[in-house]
């Protein structure tokens, strides 16, 4: 269709386009695919300024947010009256397609079946329901047709080979193309430590993600952005979203904004906690602070930690997969510097069933389960049974050891009442010497080549683990790290020390020191928060004594005043007050009139241009050392479904690789605040200040443009 | 024509893309796109290497500060003098410093990369692509220098952007020049403090007069050096500085006592190297002179007497002192000694004798006001008051407590005649990047244009080219 209108419309035609009333051909009024290349001489031609009321204002259920993370993008499509956490979580990985550069978002598993020619009607059967959860790719896959039919030519091929190979006559063999959900063999992470190092695997991801959530053609986009991306690589991303999806309006926001938005606040210190890396910025006044930004610092996230656990574990037999759900579990604690551990014994032993977990040990097959939160949600359907807690799993019982299973079922009720350990129960987790965990592992039911059709299946089994002290060890330093590393947790605080001292505005470094923002699902280990500020008071905290002199008040001194900050020697008179002295700036001034009386110094020599007074003002050297205090900020409660500590104490957390921990709280502020942030810049601002990208102005400009665009 | 294409460049302004401004100082390298206030990279130039599975690793910017590494050791490329002495490493910290930030080379094969669907029947079956493309493919480049740069290394540094990098176009200006042009003007004397060196540039219309060019090493890292030897010789103790990566804990301690806290060690063979703690203690040492030091505001020298007769340092005593907690714990209240560890650099006599100091004692002519002196003795008599009449102040150190009030006085005292008139951003950023906005603001004229060498004039003419375009 829009080929034929291009064809219709000749050069001259384009000439005479400014004539034409803006309503009609405005390309973001009409809700069809119009080429843009139309649109584009259009809007050049009759627009060389924005008019933004020509623009129909976006609705909030058709702006659609994303925020790709090393482990999950959320996404999600529309503004909830109140906000709510990611509606969708896709794990950032693609699996690469047969097709050299192209991917599909689940793990295609060959399967041959063999069947016999009449009854095969099991293959038309698959193929439609293969090609609904088809996805465009960014590849060229002119709509997914490509990849079905080089598909099906294969499963052709499969066939000639089998008959060629004489196995059977009367029967052909078929090759069974199927997703596996639960797969993550052989997948492609493009972003790595928050860098994306994949680009079409990247932009196949965003294909995937936009194909999914299906957003209507007048639906603005906003991105959030890792700390790491370059400006280059925000201009290719700009320049995909506005040629691949044709998006009416675009804007990256910065994630440490983001969170500062969640939280409501101007001025913080943002430490993200993510999978394998830490990002802690210095934010003041809305402005990201890029001098000594804590820039995806390595062997920090949660991944660090769970290599601490199989450090500590792996001589036990503990996986990798037991680990990580030891590290999400409830009893799984940092416990703040100086409390001793409990019992002086660091022992652990396994649950009720030993030999399973030397089985699943061997099998690797605990690698193939899904981590991290919200897995089988990404189609925002429950997957299977595996979510239901305190349900009786069925599947398990079918799978034929219903005995054994519902003795163990048994035995956890036990356990939960109270039986063991009826000493310790009530004592807090970090004085038991011992605690054990629900420890969950997926297992396929069928075997690779067993002849069903849909999607793989699984079935839980559940047992409790007992862990001793090393529960409380996940912060220590890995013995195996080549960075030399006092833990994580002092890492962190060099890092946020080495950010907040580089920010230039010296006056500012108290305050971000009194506002840390502790976000990423890296800190949802328990105890993470206060252990830190225990190492931040411990090791950076200035002693009453050095700060006797500077304690910080809000007195008219540190004002910065509205002046050029050039040589005007007008502001002469307030500067030569009685009460100012060059060395007590930020000092409390009664403390100086009272100890101190100083002419000679208070004398600003009257005639000399003054050294720029507002910067006397505000200048660094003239104020204190810091921190003199350190403060987390709390989530504003406006939202109930962003609470603090969400569910992370709460019985009974862990519940397996599905992580689907009943929500995500505090931790993902980030995407709290992108949603703030999209409000705020596509429905209350409407681009009046220039806080997002139009299809115009990206016409005009290109895709370096996008830089000047932001909040 | 498919409507999938992407926009041909001329289409949305492909030759607005902005210039990179590279301003690569002793300490710090700062980078950015012309036309914004502040340097989106600002990295520093030291660079660390260590040894890991046999093989030397690199590490650059903000990571040789918080990624240590056992056998870590910081170098520098630059020399002392601010001329680059190791060129090989020189172009990986500058690349480092555009790359990690601002542009990298562009994605991979352009028919894989996702940004273009081309339909299949169109797409070349084997087709080769030069996949690695150089970093500043499509961005030109403005780099500053020193004004004292020798001809060498200027030809080698357009090799490098040309040839290395791949910039489309270049230029060179010196940050005199770009610190003058950052206060909006053309012509000043620019008082450049930086880290390794301190030097006078006077500027008359946007060019530097070559023969009033004076510069010394008295720059931060002498008052460092200055400030280490006052921790030597204080009383009660002498103060020895413990970087954050050697203390597990401290405790507060009264001021004066000796800290208590619970120090880390390291098995020799995981230590990192000398010069790595040396580099964190000087971020201690900033942070000193941040919160510390101060220069005596004049009138006279620290050592002279005031108008009113009493000594100078008897007035600088009774003003109240500063503290500072170390990051063991240590704390003291610094007096009248915040004052001498920098007067040195208005008055030679002043320099606290550190026989281990790796800066000789400095000599009077290294000082500020000599130098002054001695760069308008170079130029024409006529110019001075006006120079006079537009000192700039630019470079980080400058940013020391008092130190403008200083320059001021000292220049009136020298020149009494002519009306001194100082100009000093207030801005912190403003004064640390003078050299990187000036740059800024030249590369995005329009001019600019007119000014750079192309890829063609440079493969026409050569390396050479440099010394006859960027004057």
């Amino acid at each position: 269709m829009s080929g034929k209108r291009r064809r219709k419309m000749p050069k001259r035609a384009a000439k005479k386009v400014p004539l034409r009333t803006p309503s009609s051909e405005e390309p973001d009024t009409t809700p069809s695919k119009t080429s843009p290349r139309k649109g584009r001489l259009v809007c050049a031609r009759s627009y060389p300024n924005r008019k933004p009321k020509n623009m129909p204002p976006f609705k909030d259920e058709h702006i659609m947010l994303i925020a790709p993370g090393s482990h999950m993008t959320l996404a999600q499509l529309g503004l909830p009256e109140s906000f709510t956490p990611a509606r969708f979580r896709f794990p950032t990985r693609m699996f690469p397609a047969q097709k050299k550069g192209e991917f599909e978002p689940y793990r295609i598993r060959e399967r041959h079946h063999t069947v016999k020619p009449s009854n095969g009607h099991r293959a038309p059967e698959d193929a439609p329901a293969k090609s609904d959860t088809e996805m465009k790719d960014a590849a060229p896959a002119a709509e997914g047709t490509a990849a079905i039919k080089s598909e099906t030519s294969k499963s052709a091929e499969d066939s000639a080979d089998a008959t060629a190979d004489g196995v059977e006559k009367t029967e052909v063999q078929e090759t069974f193309y199927e997703e596996d959900v639960a797969s993550d063999e052989g997948a492609v992470c493009p972003i790595q430590d928050g860098r994306i190092v994949d680009w079409p695997c990247f932009f196949a991801l965003l294909t995937h993600i936009y194909n999914a959530l299906s957003p209507p053609f007048h639906t603005p986009i906003l991105l959030v952005s890792q700390p790491v991306w370059t400006a280059r690589d925000k201009e290719i991303i700009t320049q995909f979203f506005f040629e691949k999806f044709k998006t009416p309006g675009f804007n990256i926001m910065d994630s440490a904004l983001a969170t500062c938005y969640g939280y409501g606040v101007q001025t913080a210190t943002v430490i993200d906690v993510g999978k394998t890396k830490v990002d802690v910025t210095a934010v003041t006044d809305c402005a990201v602070i890029p001098y000594g930004r804590g820039i995806a610092l390595k062997g920090c996230g949660g991944d660090a930690m769970t290599d601490r656990l199989v450090e500590l574990l792996g001589p036990r037999g503990f996986t990798r997969e037991m680990c990580e759900q030891l590290k999400r579990s409830n009893i799984a604690e940092i416990l703040a510097p100086g409390t001793p551990l409990p019992g002086a014994a660091v022992t652990a032993h396994q649950g009720p069933n030993p030999a399973a977990a030397a089985s699943t040990g061997g099998s690797g097959a605990t690698d193939a389960v899904p981590r991290g939160p919200g897995e089988n949600t990404q189609t925002g359907t429950e997957n299977g049974p595996d979510d239901d807690e305190g349900v009786l799993d069925v599947a398990a019982i079918v799978s034929g050891n219903t005995t054994e299973y519902l003795a163990k079922i048994e035995k956890e009720k036990i356990g939960k009442k109270g039986g063991v350990d009826s000493k310790q129960k009530n004592a807090p987790n970090h004085q038991k010497e011992k605690a054990s965990f629900q420890y969950e592992e997926f297992s396929p039911l069928d075997d690779d080549g067993a002849p069903v059709a849909g999607p793989r299946r699984y079935i839980r089994h559940a047992r409790e683990i007992e862990v001793g002290a090393e529960r409380f060890l996940l912060a220590t330093p890995l013995q195996g790290a080549s960075r030399l590393s006092s833990g994580i947790l002092e890492d962190i605080a060099y890092q946020i020390y080495y950010t907040i001292q580089s920010v230039p505005d010296a006056t500012r470094r108290s305050e971000l020191w009194d506002s840390l923002i502790i976000v990423g699902c890296g800190s949802r280990v328990r105890g993470f928060a206060q252990a830190l500020l225990g190492v931040i008071t411990q090791k950076y905290l200035l002693s009453p004594s050095a700060t006797i002199f500077t304690s910080e008040i809000p007195s008219a001194f540190s004002t910065p005043l509205p002046t050029g900050g050039t040589n005007t020697p007008a502001p002469m008179g307030q500067q030569a007050s009685p009460m100012y002295l060059p060395a007590a700036h930020g000092v409390n001034p009664l403390l100086v009139a009272a100890t101190h009386n100083n002419p000679g110094m208070a004398a600003v020599t009257p005639g000399t241009p003054a050294m720029d007074p507002s910067m006397s003002l505000h200048r660094s050297s003239g104020h204190s050392q810091t921190p003199t205090s350190v403060k987390c900020l709390r989530l504003p409660d406006y939202f109930p479904d962003f609470k603090h500590d969400g569910n992370r104490n709460a019985p009974g957390a862990s519940q397996g690789p599905s992580g689907t921990q009943g929500g995500h709280g505090a931790e993902e502020a980030t995407f709290l605040g992108a949603q703030m942030g999209a409000k705020v810049c596509y429905v209350l601002d409407q681009g009046l200040s220039k806080s997002f990208m139009t299809r115009v102005e990206y016409n005009e400009s290109g895709p370096s443009a996008i830089h000047d665009f932001g909040f | 024509m498919n409507p999938s294409n992407p926009p041909q460049t001329a289409e949305y302004g492909g030759d607005e893309v902005s210039a990179i401004v590279l301003d690569p100082g002793y300490s710090t390298t700062r980078a950015g796109f012309a036309g914004e206030d502040a340097p989106k990279s600002l990295i520093s130039t030291y660079y660390g290497k260590y040894t890991a599975d046999g093989q030397e690793r690199l590490l650059y910017g903000d990571d040789i500060y918080v990624n240590p590494h056992p056998g870590l050791s910081v170098h520098n490329p630059m020399g002392r003098d601010g001329i680059v002495e190791d060129w090989d490493m020189a172009e990986k910290v500058w690349e480092y410093s555009i790359t990690s930030r601002l542009t990298t080379a562009k994605p991979g094969n352009p028919f894989q990369n996702g940004l273009n669907d081309i339909p299949a029947e169109e797409l070349p079956t084997e087709m080769e692509v030069e996949t690695d493309e150089k970093p500043l493919a499509d961005s030109p480049l403005l780099m500053t220098e020193s004004a004292w740069n020798p001809a060498k290394a200027r030809e080698k540094t357009i090799e490098i952007a040309m040839e290395k990098w791949g910039t489309p176009a270049f230029y060179l200006a010196r940050s005199g020049v770009l610190a003058a042009f950052a206060s909006g003007k053309a012509s000043g004397l620019v008082v450049d403090i930086g880290a390794s060196n301190i030097s006078i540039t006077p500027v008359h219309d946007g060019m530097i007069l070559k023969r009033g060019i004076q510069h010394s090493p008295l720059g931060g890292d002498y008052v460092s050096s200055q400030i280490r030897a006052l921790f030597k010789k204080n009383s009660p103790q002498p103060i020895t500085v413990t970087p954050h990566y050697l203390v597990n804990s401290k405790s507060p301690v009264e001021a004066g006592q000796p800290p208590q806290a619970k120090y880390r060690t390291f098995p020799a063979d995981k230590a990192p190297d000398a010069s790595w703690r040396a580099l964190l203690e000087e971020r201690t040492l900033s942070e000193f002179k941040e919160c510390v030091v101060q220069v005596w505001p004049g009138p006279n020298k620290l050592s002279a007497a005031s108008s009113t007769g009493a000594p100078n340092e008897e007035v600088a005593r009774s003003s109240p002192g500063r503290p500072f907690e170390f990051p063991d714990g240590y704390n003291q209240v610094f007096g009248v000694d915040r004052f001498r560890v920098v007067e040195s650099l208005f008055d030679a006599k002043a320099a606290i004798a550190d026989p281990d100091s790796p800066f000789p004692a400095p000599t009077q002519a290294q000082t500020i006001p000599e130098l002054i002196k001695a760069s308008l003795g170079g130029v024409d008599v006529d110019i001075r008051p006006h120079l006079l009449n537009n000192v700039v102040v630019t470079g980080g150190s400058s940013l020391m407590y008092g130190f403008t009030d200083r320059l001021n006085h000292e220049l009136q005292q020298l020149y009494p005649g002519p009306r001194v008139r100082i100009s000093a951003p207030g801005n912190t950023a403003e004064r640390r990047f003078g050299s990187w906005i000036g740059g800024s603001i030249l590369a995005s004229l329009g001019t600019f244009h007119q000014m750079w060498i192309s890829k063609k004039e440079y493969e026409e003419h050569g390396a050479n080219i440099v010394e006859k375009r960027c004057k």
